[in-house]
């Protein structure tokens, strides 16, 4: 292959030297929007013009465009020693292991679980004690994960309720939970089918969007089910006193365990909190264990099988310590960036 | 069934004469026949004959699958289609699957720059070094060590 190689030393660095010989930039980030994104760190050590064409918003653009989205792990967690939630990346190694890398830009966001994600942003609703200049002008924030940039979302304000808003996501729509009665406090929060389903202290509720009422859901009030989630349209919560993974299928209203997980949760009986989170349609964990100060952020994808019957199978796929530090984790979440 | 053909004639003059079937892969080439860009022959003086040979090779092997619907299985010819590919592009040289990829380009044949794009990063991109790959892509490293070391430092979740 002919190259013009000289050295460029002196020239300006806003004039970059033509990379992969004889190819219009427009082509290049069509290889590199086909490479999988957990080569980028390498790519971005290659040169100044690679490093600028794969952290470019393009090559997400041009991902989109080719199908090439890839879901992306973030986690919310609670720095306990400076008091403030930071975002963290799960990254894969190219050698298969995986770590989670903070977001520089998002090391600062306001405390509580109310994250939710749409496509390839994330959603803050509420109350923001850490967001004084932003609070004026609206409650909500926007966090694009291509740039990593947080945005407040114009003119919307949530109104303040007694306690935390809950939120989820129907059909691209942000739905936002309040509650004033202090005695039936609303600790949970999933969307299943359509349906918003909560949980206080005693009994589970569903809401139909467009009904407008509240109903109460026997069979799901059955257990007091915790930091669930939803995948396939199955909530799957960790049952502390069982130590097992519990599923709850709505169209049948009821009940189970995950099958096939039983050894591996039984390795991990010391953890100290878990979150769950659909992850392209397998189920994500996160879960903490360790001494404080030193703990251990351990991260876990499952695949999961219906089989005959309706007996739901779980297969670890892998499963790594991705972190280790005094931390509280607040949500993790799904992207699709 | 009286079968239409098309002349196409490189940048170094070599002349191919194609079915039209064979030769409307490429988005671009109907344009140039409405353009009535030459009255027989249509110029491409963008691609050299031994390039253009290989993305004939490619459309021929191509049509015949897409209006191959009157028998067989569709999947096992498609998986055949696959393999083909697949050999077709790990017998190149690295120039010519660049000159390649800007044929595909120039000639506006999707499948074919979807295909040949996918074989760089796959074969020289995925896996590889840092030093493999500006070896293999041919890039100039422009970063002074303090710039790696910052690079390299931002990425440091990586190489540990």
């Amino acid at each position: 292959m002919e190259m013009s190689s000289k050295t460029r030393a002196e020239e300006p660095s806003t004039d970059p030297p033509p990379v992969i010989p004889e190819l219009p930039e427009d082509i290049i980030v069509d290889i590199l929007a086909r490479a999988p994104r957990c080569y980028y760190p390498t790519l971005s050590l290659v040169s100044k013009y690679i490093k600028s064409l794969v952290s470019s918003t393009e090559i997400y653009s041009r991902q989109s465009s080719l199908g090439c989205t890839e879901h992306c792990l973030y986690v919310v967690l609670y720095d306990i020693d400076n008091s403030v939630n930071r975002c963290y990346i799960l990254r894969r190694k190219a050698n298969g292991n995986s770590r989670l890398v903070l977001v520089p830009s998002l090391s600062s966001l306001p405390c509580g679980k109310r994250f939710v994600v749409l496509g390839s942003r994330i959603y803050v609703v509420g109350r923001m004690k850490n967001y004084c200049t932003l609070i004026a002008k609206s409650n909500v924030l926007t966090i694009d994960c291509r740039s990593h940039t947080v945005q407040h979302l114009p003119g919307v304000r949530i109104p303040y309720t007694a306690n935390e808003n809950l939120a989820d996501i129907i059909d691209g729509r942000i739905y936002i939970v309040g509650y004033f009665d202090l005695k039936k406090v609303m600790v949970r929060l999933v969307v299943m089918a359509g349906k918003i389903y909560m949980r206080n202290s005693k009994n589970s509720f569903v809401y139909e969007p467009g009904e407008g009422i509240w109903k109460m859901d026997e069979k799901l009030s059955l257990e007091m089910w915790k930091d669930a989630c939803v995948v396939d349209e199955v909530l799957y919560y960790y049952n502390w006193v069982k130590r097992s993974i519990r599923t709850y299928d709505p169209n049948e209203r009821c009940w189970g365990v995950l099958k096939g997980m039983e050894e591996f949760l039984q390795e991990r009986s010391g953890w100290l909190e878990i979150e769950m989170v659909s992850y392209g349609g397998r189920l994500g964990l996160v879960f903490l264990e360790g001494e404080e100060k030193s703990r251990k952020i351990w991260c876990a994808e499952v695949s999961l099988e219906r089989r005959q019957g309706g007996e739901i199978w779980g297969k670890v796929e892998w499963c790594d310590h991705v972190l280790t530090g005094n931390f509280s984790i607040m949500k993790p979440l799904d992207v699709m960036v | 069934m009286s079968k239409k053909n098309i002349v196409l004639k490189s940048s170094n003059g070599i002349i191919f004469e194609v079915e039209e079937a064979v030769a409307l892969q490429s988005e671009t080439i109907p344009y140039m026949i409405e353009d009535d860009c030459a009255n027989d022959t249509i110029p491409l003086a963008n691609v050299t004959g031994d390039i253009l040979a290989l993305v004939i090779e490619y459309c021929k092997k191509h049509v015949v699958v897409a209006d191959g619907d009157g028998g067989g299985s569709s999947s096992s010819s498609q998986e055949d289609l696959k393999n083909w590919d697949a050999q077709f592009m790990n017998d190149l040289d690295q120039s010519k699957i660049f000159n390649l990829l800007l044929a595909a380009d120039f000639l506006n044949i999707k499948t074919l720059f979807d295909l040949t794009c996918q074989f760089v990063a796959d074969t020289m991109i995925k896996g590889k070094s840092v030093e493999e790959v500006r070896r293999t892509l041919n890039i100039e490293k422009d970063y002074t060590s303090e710039e790696e070391a910052k690079a390299r430092q931002e990425n440091e979740w990586a190489f540990k």
